[in-house]
């Protein structure tokens, strides 16, 4: 079932929705829904318009990431819809991994680069942060 | 891949929230074309009608028998209070600048408050709604949480209607997954910004999900304390509760009866309404609006010309008086006879040296360029000689030569 068609949803939704932050001074609105890889508010990066859509988020147990993506049947079965797996392997393997699913299942290649980044930005952020070194102060 | 217009089979849900073995054919109206537009308008329109009059006291600001003191008196000539003896007298009456006058063009009762607006697109906006109730991607983007119910458009089995405990619709929300929008509401109470505060409307939250019924066995007692849930019957459906604040895809939970009232009420497009009189589903100006999928269809695409790829851009045009360039564009010829003026040029200028040199006696000093020159055109005539010599001389030939220079 074609459903609402991705255009005319976001032609619904594009100025007006739950999810739509608009900031002073830029341009560009953000958008806080689940499934957004880049929290833009845009056509291609919206998590509920369209058919497929990629989500990458923190692990719960705080290493790797979870990709969370949406089941092409059945899509007003809400409760069935999402399937998640969590990559947990150190980030090259997960990265590839994510990286062979996108392309491979041929599932919204066009938001590889932005699946990839958005884990490794997680990722980034699980390791540790690097300890300051203390500078010896300059004296006068 | 089935049409946009496909009718898909909607499982019934037990209030338990399992699949009872009942399905439904989705009702047209969920095909309506969903116009946002439309409801807005027709929202604003609505929500003016519960409105009761405000106005000022009619005497405000009369109840004086002023009069202006007219000129002469070196002071204003605004109409002042009559009389002694007290503040009043003298001060500044009727006007709305002063104090204690009426005010600029007083509000009054009789100002239009009510809109009136035309039943089709009353019902256009409705339908709309309803359409647009049954879009998971609307309706989540209106806010509602409804990630974990099971199907969209919710329909319950009609057990629900006789529900008359609060606990009881508790228990169903929660097992419906239907909970944790109306914990949203809870968490979303707030006071009110601004001065509504002070006249009782001091308390703001959002709103939950929408019980449709077909008929009401208690099911308004039970759900009316449970805070953002509103009940409405299929008879009575209001737009000012399906699309609050005129924004489309609230979340809706049909109970059986009320979903296959549907149908009847509203017509499908090939039967006209048999509730409504003279009423049949607004046709949709674009059956298929799917864009991407037009866009690549091979009738669309046969129809087009070759797309073009590199768009030829205006160039500035150079004057060819003063740019070279261009002047070599239009005439290539040019260069040769640039060439030969400058070479002229030049040539003038070394037989002039050379005149003088000679008259003065000094010997020029030649640059390596007109000295290497002067070796090329020596070398050449040498050659031009030695090829001359070497060709049979024929008799064609023979008269050529003297003609030719």
């Amino acid at each position: 079932m074609a459903g609402i068609p991705a255009h005319l949803s976001w032609a619904i939704i594009r100025n007006n929705n739950a999810f739509l932050v608009k900031k002073r001074n830029i341009k560009k609105p953000f958008s806080t829904e689940p499934s957004n890889l880049s929290n833009l508010a845009s056509f291609r990066f919206n998590g509920l318009i369209h058919k497929k859509t990629l989500g990458v988020e923190p692990a719960k147990e705080g290493k790797g990431f979870q990709l969370v993506w949406k089941k092409t049947r059945n899509q007003h079965k809400l409760s069935k819809l999402t399937n998640k797996t969590t990559m947990k392997a150190g980030p090259r393997r997960s990265l590839y991994k994510l990286r062979r699913f996108i392309v491979k299942n041929g599932y919204r290649k066009d938001l590889t680069k932005a699946a990839l980044r958005r884990a490794s930005a997680v990722l980034k952020s699980q390791r540790p942060v690097p300890a300051k070194k203390n500078r010896p102060k300059k004296t006068e | 891949m089935a049409s946009a217009l496909a009718r898909p089979l909607i499982t019934v849900y037990s209030e338990k929230n399992e699949k009872t073995g009942t399905s439904v054919h989705l009702p047209v109206v969920f095909k309506a074309p969903i116009r946002p537009d439309v409801v807005s308008f027709v929202h604003h329109q609505m929500s003016k009608n519960r409105r009761q009059p405000y106005a000022v006291n009619k005497d405000a600001g009369h109840q004086t028998s002023a009069e202006s003191w007219g000129t002469g008196r070196a002071v204003a000539r605004i109409p002042r209070v009559r009389g002694g003896g007290t503040h009043r007298s003298g001060q500044g009456a009727f006007g709305n600048m002063c104090r204690g006058g009426r005010m600029f063009a007083p509000t009054k009762t009789w100002r239009r408050w009510h809109r009136r607006i035309n039943v089709n697109q009353r019902r256009f906006a409705l339908v709309s709604s309803i359409a647009a109730s049954g879009v998971p991607a609307l309706v989540m983007s209106k806010g509602h949480m409804v990630h974990d119910i099971p199907e969209l458009p919710l329909v319950v089995s009609d057990k629900v209607q006789s529900f008359n405990k609060t606990k009881q619709a508790v228990i169903f929300l929660r097992r419906i997954k239907a909970w944790t929008d109306v914990q949203k509401v809870y968490r979303s109470r707030r006071l009110r910004a601004g001065k509504g505060k002070m006249r009782n409307r001091r308390r703001v939250q959002r709103r939950g999900p929408l019980i449709i019924y077909g008929e009401d066995q208690g099911l308004k007692l039970a759900f009316r304390n449970i805070p953002g849930v509103d009940v409405c019957s299929v008879k009575k459906l209001s737009l000012l509760k399906l699309a609050p604040g005129g924004h489309v895809g609230r979340f809706i939970i049909w109970t059986e009866s009320a979903f296959r009232a549907l149908d009847a009420i509203y017509g499908t497009w090939s039967s006209p309404s048999s509730e409504k009189k003279d009423y049949n589903l607004p046709t949709p100006k674009m059956t298929n609006t799917d864009l991407s999928r037009l866009l690549k269809a091979e009738e669309i695409r046969k129809v087009l010309r070759t797309p073009n790829k590199r768009p030829v851009r205006a160039v500035r045009k150079l004057n060819p008086l003063r740019n070279v360039r261009a002047m070599l564009k239009l005439n290539p010829y040019a260069a040769v006879l640039k060439r030969k003026a400058i070479l002229t040029i030049q040539k003038k200028h070394l037989d002039k040296q050379e005149f003088l040199a000679k008259k003065t006696g000094v010997p020029l000093q030649k640059t390596k360029q007109q000295v290497r020159y002067e070796q090329l055109i020596q070398k050449r005539k040498e050659a031009i000689q030695k090829s001359k010599a070497a060709k049979p001389k024929t008799a064609k030939k023979a008269k050529k030569a003297p003609a030719a220079k």
